[in-house]
């Protein structure tokens, strides 16, 4: 029986694809079957990151009504046999969604995998509601800015109150993760700093992801950046891939600069 | 002065048509004789002419008292007393209103105001947890808040507490208050003579030897 987790933001344009895809393939590479849903309906993008854009024959709409079976629809990724990916259908939008429909493909897709990763569209409406309602848990993916903070805090609001889980008393899991820091911003406090935005969310922290150049690169060729091992930004997906196959690893400060031993000789003069 | 006091019978009847009303008098008369004779309806002439001369005492459209069922009566002092019960409440609910409101009706949160949450409470809230930016609170009463404020807090109750919030938006009785004012770990707002009054709370750190 798999875990379902919904990757969430409020704020559109953080970073969840992303993230939704390195973290499929970080828990594929990790030996774990894993599946990443694409529910952004109407404005699809996971299967360019994920480089499969010419393998979508079937998508998830039709698998939920019916015209199209699971087997059929699911592409299983080039970079890992473990991780499979099921797309968004690009011409519907997300009124096409429907609570019973989703939870029948949610149980279906929990008989095979272990994770069920669901990339949640932008904003709070409707495609967002469907998204958390069958989840397990919930992966927060932020900016240090004070926007993303906020539409990010109202998400987990509403994931508080209208997940189906919280209707029958339980909790769902909520966990952080800071994308895009840029450890320069944030010692001259132009960036927040991660213990505040703790403070602010209050929510369990998954990981922190440096900005990374590499990041846009790695989407456009359709190689998430996870596979490159020497990319900073790859090497923190693949430990909160790893913190969520059950690893214990321990977080990273990335916040600090590394300075090397010329940058700590000028500091001791300042 | 001499009084007595009489059980009398009483008929009480309807004059509908002149001819029967006499006529049934006049078969019914031994009936009758002794009784009062209470009569609505026209009363012509001639029904008087025979009343009189058979010597019947008769009144005309009058209501006489009657007796209520027992049940009847406690009903209607079960209404009276209801009624009063009301009135008390409000008059109390009055002068809790004008009384110096320190306490009306306390309630207390421990969950995080978050962004596009709105709570509204009548009465008193301490809330132990923080309020968001995005976040509303809509109190009526006094407002205690031992944590971080970034939201909007709407309060007309006779004080607040609050910790020092340099980004909430504060309004006391339709009055914005000025985040620099609130620049103590713990500042106490609250209405004196129409005037907002701001006194730090914990101006030091205590150091507990």
């Amino acid at each position: 029986m798999g875990i379902v987790i919904a990757v969430i933001s409020g704020k559109g344009g953080v970073g969840k694809t992303t993230a939704t895809a390195n973290l499929g393939l970080g828990i594929g590479l990790n030996n774990k079957k894993c599946v990443v849903v694409d529910f952004d309906i109407g404005q699809r993008n996971l299967d360019m990151i994920l480089g499969l854009e010419n393998r979508v024959v079937y998508d998830m709409v039709q698998v939920m009504d019916g015209e199209a079976n699971l087997k059929q629809a699911l592409i299983k990724s080039k970079a890992s046999e473990n991780l499979f990916f099921l797309a968004a259908s690009q011409s519907k939008d997300k009124s096409v969604l429907e609570s019973s429909k989703v939870e029948k493909l949610v149980v279906e897709l929990k008989e095979d995998f272990d994770f069920i990763i669901l990339d949640s569209p932008a904003g709070i409406e409707s495609g967002f509601e469907h998204t958390i309602e069958f989840a397990d848990a919930a992966i927060v993916v932020v900016n240090p800015e004070v926007s993303s903070i906020r539409d990010a805090d109202r998400a987990i609001g509403i994931l508080d109150s209208k997940s189906h889980k919280v209707k029958q008393g339980e909790e769902v899991a909520k966990y952080l993760i800071i994308n895009r820091i840029v450890a320069d911003m944030v010692e001259s406090g132009e960036m927040l700093k991660s213990e505040d935005i703790l403070d602010i969310l209050d929510i369990k922290l998954l990981g922190k992801i440096p900005e990374d150049k590499g990041v846009i690169d790695a989407s456009n060729q359709g190689k998430p950046v996870i596979l490159d091992k020497k990319s900073i930004a790859g090497q923190a997906y693949m430990r909160i891939a790893g913190r969520l196959c059950g690893k214990q690893i321990d977080m990273k400060d990335i916040e600090m600069c590394d300075s090397g031993i010329f940058k700590k000789i000028v500091g001791m003069f300042r | 002065m001499r009084s007595n006091q009489y059980s009398v019978k009483v008929y009480e009847t309807t004059i509908e048509d002149e001819e029967e009303f006499i006529l049934f008098f006049e078969t019914n008369y031994m009936l009758f004789k002794d009784h009062l004779i209470l009569i609505k309806g026209n009363l012509s002439q001639k029904i008087k002419e025979y009343l009189n001369s058979k010597s019947l005492s008769y009144l005309h459209n009058i209501d006489l008292p009657k007796g209520r069922s027992r049940k009847a009566l406690e009903e209607e002092l079960e209404i009276e007393r209801s009624a009063s019960a009301v009135s008390v409440q409000i008059a109390e609910a009055k002068l809790k209103r004008l009384s110096s409101r320190l306490q009306n009706n306390l309630t207390v949160l421990d969950t995080m105001i978050r962004s596009g949450r709105e709570i509204n409470i009548e009465g008193d809230l301490l809330l132990l947890n923080r309020v968001n930016s995005g976040a509303t609170l809509n109190i009526t009463g006094n407002l205690i808040i031992p944590n971080v404020v970034e939201g909007a807090v709407r309060c007309s109750g006779n004080f607040m507490m609050l910790t020092a919030s340099p980004k909430a938006n504060i309004i006391f009785h339709g009055v914005e208050v000025d985040n620099d004012l609130l620049k103590n770990k713990l500042n106490r707002v609250e209405l004196k003579n129409n005037e907002i009054i701001i006194t730090p709370v914990l101006k030091k750190e205590i150091v507990w030897a």
